[in-house]
């Protein structure tokens, strides 16, 4: 089963998420913050991440760059979902960015075709 | 100038040389032997000149005379007779006429006679064209005067010193009549000119400037102006004067400041919006698929959900639309001790699952009270909200957290509440920027607005807010409200719009 790592510091979108990714066939973890996310990241290797840009304490961009930092995590797809507008930029490498709130069936196509 | 003349005379021969003398100066004239023939008084208008003899056939027609000066004002009067007559056509016509010559008229005495007429008729036309000029100055200085007064905008007149020596009504209405002070002491209440003084620039290059101020008129209101200026030339071309017109943009100003604090605000909310929107989201999505699936818990906690999500979505859009229109408080008459009874009641629900206690020590009855009770109550709702927000951050968990509420009448016969926590408390940065627009210590879970429109909408009744708070050991915010309807009640409002 493939894993997908959860960041959001909302814990109402992180339990939607873990809701809608495991009634589709995933196993997920979570966690609320940068910091936890790197940790869950080196523990779990997800197969695929989503990450919420504006978060409290660090912010989206920096996990990316500890992230790609990290030869066993850097090549893990990353799914930018976060309430910012023009967020397109903020992480170029994302393999996708989705604005909340976000579209069910996009999300899960995207991860469909990039979780390998 | 050719003249023409109406002679009136009995004796033909007479009449007739009279005639041919003249007409061989190059005047036309008319003869008449008899009043009636020539029917005067409605051909008097076409003559400039009546040669008469007032004694046709022996008979007086002096009153005729005065009537043909009514008809034509310009008519001068030369009146002929024989000497033993003179005496009475004098008593009889009198200023009526320029002259009396004698019969037989001596040529001498008849060319000099014309001749003042002439004079006399060209002094008249003069004095006729004068006069109506005059009339229409008289009445374009009215008009212009009417023009300067009533222009919607504060004019005024400034000499080289700057000194006002002029101003409109509207100008002397708000400003007073400030003929010979300085400018900047009247609209600015400054000791010296200022900086960029446009007036000062228009007599230096002779153009138009304009700059926008801030004026304080006599009643202590401040305007927003922009003030355009213009010079005012003497006769030989030199600026004298310096006009200042100030427009009034005051109401302008506040509606950019509204619009753009507007757009800071939504701008700001955006993220915590689209957050909410999400999880409402999650909890449609989990409560289908809880539907489908049968799963009883999970329907449970998605309805839990979805009513959190459409709670906060709503407060925020009531908050939103409270801030994105200035209304008139609707005030009506309504019980003190009800009003407080629904807020407690409202916020019970919030403080059982937070495990907040509440207690409240309200007298059985205070009377009514004159409020906007839908603002009112929301705002004492907020208050008693942040109460138990209070409770529910504290970090020292062993502690058993209260919400008390107390009410009860001042010595100035107000309605006053008090709602004391013993959660977190708040620190003092904090408590002098919790009235401000934006600030929330609540992060995504606030909109900053909550505390503003509390303390606005209290302000609007005429009452205040005030609060103690230790940090660690809790909060007490009071509110104080006048029995009776705030007659400022619109002001307090755009007063804060200006200093965002």
């Amino acid at each position: 089963m493939k894993k997908i790592l959860i960041v959001d510091d909302d814990p109402n979108i992180r339990d939607y998420l873990v809701s809608l990714l495991e009634d589709n066939g995933y196993a997920t973890c979570t966690a609320n913050d940068v910091q936890d996310g790197l940790r869950a990241a080196k523990e779990h290797k997800p197969d695929l991440i989503t990450l919420d840009l504006e978060m409290p304490g660090e912010w989206g961009p920096r996990f990316y760059r500890q992230l790609s930092q990290d030869n066993e995590l850097k090549n893990t797809p990353v799914i930018v979902i976060s309430g910012q507008s023009g967020n397109d930029y903020a992480i170029s490498k994302a393999v996708a960015s989705l604005s909340k709130p976000f579209d069910r069936d996009e999300l899960l196509s995207i991860i469909k075709e990039n979780i390998i | 100038m050719a003249e023409n003349i109406l002679l009136i005379e009995d004796s033909e021969s007479h009449a007739r040389a009279l005639q041919l003398y003249l007409e061989r100066s190059g005047v036309t004239v008319v003869v008449g032997r008899t009043l009636d023939e020539m029917m005067f008084k409605r051909r008097a208008k076409e003559f400039d000149i009546l040669l008469i003899n007032p004694f046709l056939n022996g008979q007086s027609i002096c009153s005729h005379i005065k009537e043909a000066k009514q008809y034509n004002k310009l008519l001068q009067v030369i009146v002929l007779c024989l000497k033993k007559n003179l005496d009475q056509a004098m008593d009889e016509v009198g200023t009526h006429a320029i002259n009396f010559l004698e019969i037989p008229v001596s040529s001498k005495a008849l060319n000099l006679a014309i001749m003042h007429a002439r004079k006399c008729i060209s002094n008249e036309q003069r004095i006729s064209i004068y006069s109506e000029r005059l009339a229409d100055l008289e009445h374009d200085r009215t008009l212009y005067h009417q023009l300067f007064n009533q222009v919607p905008c504060y004019i005024s007149i400034q000499n080289q010193d700057l000194r006002l020596i002029g101003g409109n009504s509207l100008f002397q209405k708000d400003f007073g009549n400030a003929i010979g002070e300085y400018c900047y002491e009247i609209y600015k209440h400054r000791t010296s000119s200022c900086p960029t003084c446009p007036v000062m620039k228009t007599f230096s290059d002779g153009k138009s400037h304009s700059t926008e101020e801030v004026v304080t008129a006599l009643s202590g209101q401040q305007y927003h102006v922009l003030t355009q200026t213009a010079p005012i030339f003497d006769d030989n071309g030199e600026i004298t004067q310096v006009m200042e017109i100030s427009t009034d943009i005051t109401k302008i100003r506040q509606l950019q400041g509204h619009l753009s604090s507007l757009g800071l605000m939504l701008g700001s909310m955006s993220h915590g919006v689209k957050g909410m929107l999400t999880a409402l989201d999650g909890g449609i999505y989990q409560l289908e698929s809880g539907l489908k699936n049968n799963n009883p818990e999970r329907i449970d906690n998605a309805f839990e959900l979805i009513k959190q999500m459409a709670d906060r979505i709503k407060k925020m859009v009531l908050e939103i639309l409270y801030y994105a229109k200035s209304r008139k408080l609707e005030y009506k008459s309504v019980d003190v001790v009800k009003l407080v009874e629904t807020v407690i009641s409202t916020v019970s629900n919030l403080a059982r699952k937070n495990c907040v206690q509440i207690e409240a020590e309200i007298p059985e009855s205070l009377g009514e009270f004159d409020i906007d009770s839908n603002w009112l109550q929301s705002a004492l709702i907020n208050l008693a909200e942040n109460a138990v927000e209070a409770c529910k951050y504290d970090t020292v968990r062993t502690k058993s957290h209260l919400v008390k509420f107390i009410l009860w009448e001042d010595e100035k016969k107000r309605v006053c509440l008090s709602i004391k926590d013993n959660g977190m408390g708040i620190a003092q940065e904090t408590r002098e920027k919790m009235f401000t627009l934006f600030f929330t210590s609540k992060g995504s879970q606030g909109t900053g607005l909550g505390l503003f429109i509390a303390n606005h909408v209290v302000q609007q009744h005429g009452g205040n807010i005030s609060v103690e708070s230790t940090l660690g050991e809790g909060t007490t915010f009071k509110v104080c409200l006048p029995r009776k309807k705030h007659e400022d009640s619109l002001a307090p409002f755009t007063r804060m719009m200006v200093q965002i």
